[in-house]
């Protein structure tokens, strides 16, 4: 499959009064053509800032990219001057973001909002523009879409602002399409629906698409692949199914154990992840999740541990894959979901540099 | 069944009354808290959930109908000190641990100003051991007494929010969406701790939420809201297993799993308000279709229902 997009060992820094605030350190991944990657982490895991640097949507200063690549169709991004990102931004790229509420322009009609996008980026005409706004504000689900498209945002309602917001981040068929939490604000039904229609309109323009969430409901539902973020750092990445029943890293075990799950009656206590995640502007010493990891082996408070890969798609950050470190179990609620997978290797291979 | 702490009747809670925009948040709600029982309230943002658990604690006045708290009538003219009384027993969680804790307190202010209120605390020292004390139980320390809210996470200013609902020894807490804003790592320390202090204290709790994994989790038993109507309880294992509304059936549907294989071939209902199809002039309530599991219809799905489920 064609690679859309190259992230090389990206690093994000922010000047604080506190110091330098390391929120991305070293991230690398690709995507595909076509393809949906989940990110998922904590707040302050760098999931959101990764994404915005791809669009150079960071402040900057206070923050600043320390390192790395961002190849978009294998050129370079990153030393992008503002003009030229006007030109990717919108159209090559576009973005949802959480909150419908306020990401939409209050003083401006829907259909206004719309139209800049393709007036800016497909040299539309208005009146082009606006039948265009119309079709679209029909193909995200909008009733009554000529009445609509004259309204303010304050007149729709949080699922139908987010699909507005849909239709703007697609009225340029972006090639890559990144949504940050967009179902966070909404209802569980509501949120159903809006995942629905970016499946379905991925699958009419072939768009590759960045979610980024913490729900892992989510994430099962939309992901082709996940990665897993913690502290800056892609801890663990692979196939949806690698990660949700072949999970490596005890990070990831740590958040599928302290997820209830709605089939098993079992009340027994969650397997709460202890503790809360490191300062950026210090990382510690070796593992970052070292600190908070039962499973912690004494080399991960003195090394950065490097990636393992468990198979052609699946890559881990832990110390528990070297050869010489001990067998252990991952908590019940993970072994249960846990299945063989045909493509694993028979042993982890260390990845030497980069991937 | 163990004894009735609270008994909800007829509750309602308009707003705006009299002019046009009037909204009926809550439109005559009917139901029991058990003692040391969780019951979980869910339904998707203005269903009237977070209404209900405000009108139930007097945050608002009721409109009409009535909250019995041991017997005794929550609502209506009361002395200060008849309400003081019912506020030491009912206690109140937050949604946003941010906005709820003020940033111009020290935590033990925060926490003991319950205390000062109600007198409970002889001395200073008094006071501060059992600021201490409370800090201990919901896993801070006693370090932490004199610092503000902005230089904890939100994990942890939501425990500085449990303890200062502890504070005063209630029987009863109102937990409105007490985790939503935390990350999910974070989630089940909270959840963890409150079913800690449930079981050393004999609390009931009315958790209000919208994430429904986490409610059936915590809960005993669960009503489900929409449009300020309570549509269906039962104890939680049941309403999963059987849930009988046509809304419960549409939300249930509706929540993604963390299993890539259940969720390809998930199937999502929606839920049209047209297929009760009902007549003008039949009668909505809440009937029993099997032991303890209620639902909201006319005497005809009754019969159906009843049918269907009863063995």
């Amino acid at each position: 499959m064609e690679k859309l997009l190259e992230v090389k060992n990206l690093e994000v820094s922010f000047q604080t009064y506190g110091g330098t605030v390391k929120a991305v350190r070293g991230v690398s991944f690709d995507l595909h053509k076509g393809e949906t990657l989940a990110i998922v982490g904590e707040s302050g895991s760098g999931k959101s800032v990764t994404s915005q640097s791809i669009m150079k949507l960071i402040p900057m200063p206070p923050g600043r990219i320390s390192g790395g690549q961002i190849l978009l169709n294998g050129d370079d991004i990153v030393p992008k001057t503002e003009k030229q990102m006007e030109k990717i931004r919108g159209k090559e790229i576009s973005m949802i973001f959480q909150d419908p509420m306020t990401s939409l322009n209050p003083t401006m009609r829907v259909g206004n909002q719309i139209m800049e996008v393709l007036i800016k980026h497909q040299n539309m005409t208005k009146t082009d523009g606006k039948n265009r706004a119309v079709e679209l504000l029909r193909l995200v689900g909008i009733p009554m879409p000529e009445k609509r498209v004259n309204q303010y945002p304050h007149e729709f309602s949080g699922g139908m602002r987010q699909r507005a917001m849909i239709a703007i981040a697609l009225a340029a068929n972006p090639k890559l399409l990144i949504a940050d939490e967009p179902t966070t604000a909404l209802d569980v039904t509501i949120q159903a629906q809006i995942l629905e229609l970016m499946k379905d309109l991925q699958n009419k323009m072939d768009t590759s698409i960045i979610f980024i969430t913490h729900d892992l409901g989510v994430v099962a539902n939309v992901a082709d692949r996940v990665a897993v973020m913690y502290a800056g750092q892609i801890v663990e990445m692979g196939t949806v199914d690698e990660i949700f029943y072949d999970p490596r890293h005890p990070y990831t075990w740590g958040l599928l154990a302290s997820m209830p799950s709605l089939e098993n009656d079992d009340k027994a206590e969650l397997a709460a992840i202890p503790g809360t995640p490191p300062d950026l502007t210090n990382p510690p010493k070796g593992d970052a999740f070292a600190a908070r990891n039962q499973y912690a082996l004494a080399i991960d408070f003195e090394e950065e541990p490097p990636m393992f890969q468990i198979s052609e798609t699946h890559f881990a950050k832990t110390w528990l894959l070297h050869p010489d470190a001990p067998k252990v179990e991952p908590p019940e609620a993970v072994k249960r979901r846990m299945r063989q997978l045909s493509s694993t290797f028979e042993n982890p291979v260390l990845v030497k540099e980069g991937k | 069944m163990a004894e009735k702490l609270l008994q909800i009747k007829n509750l309602k809670q308009h707003f705006n009354v009299g002019r046009p925009n009037m909204v009926k948040a809550v439109d005559g709600i009917t139901f029991d808290i058990y003692k040391g029982e969780t019951l979980g309230l869910v339904g998707e943002s203005g269903c009237g959930k977070s209404t209900t658990g405000r009108t139930i604690i007097r945050l608002y006045d009721a409109t009409d109908g009535q909250v019995l708290f041991e017997g005794e009538d929550v609502h209506g003219k009361k002395s200060a000190k008849e309400l003081k009384k019912f506020n030491r027993k009912m206690q109140m969680i937050f949604q946003d641990p941010y906005a709820s804790l003020n940033p111009r307190m020290t935590v033990a202010d925060i926490i003991a100003e319950g205390i000062d209120i109600h007198g409970l605390a002889k001395s200073k020292k008094e006071r501060m051991e059992r600021v201490y004390e409370l800090l201990e139980t919901v896993g801070l320390n006693k370090e932490h007494a004199n610092r503000y809210p902005h230089e904890f996470s939100g994990g942890q200013r939501q425990r500085i929010g449990i303890a200062r609902a502890l504070a005063v020894d209630p029987d009863f807490i109102i937990a409105d969406e007490p985790i939503s804003a935390l990350d999910v790592s974070i989630q089940a320390q909270v959840v963890n701790l409150m079913k800690k202090l449930q079981r050393e204290k004999g609390l009931t709790y009315l958790f209000i939420a919208h994430d429904l994994s986490m409610v059936k989790y915590i809960s005993d038993r669960i009503g489900v809201m929409y449009f300020g109507k309570l549509v269906e309880l039962a104890p939680a294992e049941d309403l999963y297993a059987n849930p009988m509304h046509p809304y419960t059936q549409s939300l249930l549907s509706a929540i993604p799993l963390p299993d890539p294989e259940t969720e390809r071939s998930r199937r999502r209902k929606s839920y049209d308000t047209a297929v009760h199809n009902y007549a003008e002039n039949e009668k909505l309530e809440m009937r029993e279709i099997t032991p303890g599991h209620f639902v909201y219809c006319s005497e005809k799905e009754y019969n159906e229902l009843k049918a269907q489920y009863a063995k």
